[in-house]
């Protein structure tokens, strides 16, 4: 039977993770910027549906949500040499190459379901919205500020937590590339003092209070964004 | 673009098969993988979520433990648990079987989930009406409340089994010689031609998913689908 030994966890493995801890969540809260960011002009891009960017939004979408996200980090680590010229290698180097590259893979990939759900939200919104804030003389940028962006954000809030937490969970796959996030830490800690169990336990540990922790923090904000609501959905 | 490098018979030849007659693997082994993780996720899915919206309150909370937990872990993590872990507990589990067994446990969480919500969306009319007919429980879930939930459930279940397709290409890090792993190894053969190589795994995954995604909406069709659930019922 195994004997196991959770002391193990106290010394230097345990800095190892804690420090692949900090990596996951600096990695998460970068590319949930850039998905944010990214997410948000294409959806309403491809709600707007102005002639020629239409085709161009649906690849976007669709091609980025049917493509494994592990394939598409390992396509821009590898082809990012090729693609970019050698100066910006070579600067993008002293910042951790790895580490970046892993941003920028994962922020476009959940940016492709982004947009989806803010499409959604918009066209969740009614037409007589937008047409009561023209009557009543809002300007554009008011319609966008007082009218849309509340009813889109309340409606959004749900699906975007969960994407927030998909992407949490996916910075996983950076270790593919060489990342020392958590995942990675674990496996380094299995390779050099066979106790593969308690950091794997640590490890999953950690995803599921980080995750919980983003499920509740969306709750809350969830409920917040409804609070002028009566009725609440 | 070094495109005929990475297009030569024997690449195409091992993307599509692998070395088959030794060994399966590339596209071939991927859609094993899935079409296995599929049916196996879908049954357990089914199973679970039927759980955790009629059962017993332990049989209830067992499930929605199950998929709380489930749902908040990377599945990186679990095909982890189910590849490293065994040997330490004497027992040396295949990497097919490690991959599939993460990805049935995983996707389950996700799939009850689904059936829950669809079962909640059967209107209380139906379950009367089967009731006053004298169904027996059983026969209410079996003959009425599961094929409704099954139909309702038919888009959010093809954006599911998808996500299951593109988990496939984790079983790479373990070293399973799907077509990720395949694609892989040719990279690191030529190391000249990257991006046509990664960009043609995109692509395949791209097709298989789009196709998967169309074999679904075949059963959109509300008729189609009674004939089908018909003769599996019978």
């Amino acid at each position: 039977m195994y004997q196991f030994d959770w002391s193990i966890l106290l010394g230097e493995s345990g800095r190892l993770l804690l420090r692949g801890a900090e990596v996951t969540i600096e990695l998460a809260a970068l590319a949930l910027v850039l998905a944010l960011i990214l997410g948000f002009i294409f959806g309403v891009l491809r709600w707007s549906a102005i002639g020629l960017l239409k085709p161009i939004c649906w690849l976007y979408v669709e091609f980025l949500r049917n493509t494994p996200p592990l394939v598409q980090i390992l396509f821009w680590y590898f082809s990012a040499t090729v693609i970019l010229p050698n100066s910006v290698i070579l600067t993008l180097r002293d910042y951790g190459f790895q580490f970046i590259a892993a941003t920028f893979a994962l922020g476009l990939y959940h940016s492709g379901f982004i947009a989806e759900i803010v499409r959604g939200g918009l066209n969740a919104i009614p037409r007589g919205q937008y047409e009561a804030a023209q009557a009543i003389g809002f300007s554009f940028p008011q319609t966008i500020r007082y009218i849309l962006l509340p009813q889109l954000l309340r409606i959004t809030a749900p699906t975007l937590t969960n994407e927030a937490v998909s992407l949490v969970k996916n910075t996983s796959l950076a270790l593919a590339i060489g990342v020392t996030e958590i995942t990675y830490q674990a496996r380094y800690i299995d390779y050099t003092s066979f106790r593969g169990v308690e950091a794997l336990l640590a490890v999953t540990t950690f995803y599921l209070v980080l995750c919980l922790a983003i499920a509740g923090l969306g709750h809350g904000l969830q409920r917040w964004l409804s609070r002028h609501r009566r009725a609440v959905a | 673009m070094n495109w005929e490098l990475v297009f030569t018979a024997n690449n195409v030849r091992r993307l599509l098969i692998g070395d088959y007659p030794e060994a399966l693997g590339g596209v071939a082994l991927t859609l094993v993988l899935s079409v296995i993780a599929i049916v196996l996720a879908t049954l357990l899915g089914f199973l679970i979520g039927y759980m955790r919206f009629a059962g017993g309150r332990p049989l209830r909370w067992a499930a929605a433990g199950y998929v709380e937990l489930l749902r908040n872990i990377p599945l990186l993590v679990l095909i982890f648990w189910a590849y490293f872990a065994p040997p330490y507990f004497g027992y040396e589990p295949t990497k097919f079987t490690s991959v599939l067994v993460a990805l049935v446990l995983f996707n389950a969480a996700y799939i009850a989930e689904v059936v829950r919500s669809g079962l909640l969306s059967v209107s209380a009319g139906q379950t009367e009406a089967a009731r006053a007919m004298g169904m027996s429980p059983l026969q209410q879930a079996l003959y009425v409340m599961l094929p409704i939930a099954a139909y309702n459930t038919i888009p959010a279940l093809t954006g599911r089994y998808i996500t299951l397709l593109k988990g496939t290409s984790l079983a790479f890090l373990i070293g399973l010689s799907e077509v990720t792993e395949i694609g892989r190894q040719i990279n690191n053969r030529l190391l000249t031609a990257p991006v046509e190589i990664y960009a043609t795994l995109l692509v395949i995954y791209f097709c298989l998913n789009r196709s998967l995604s169309g074999g679904m909406r075949l059963f959109e069709d509300r008729r189609r689908f009674n004939r089908i659930f018909c003769f599996f019922a019978r």
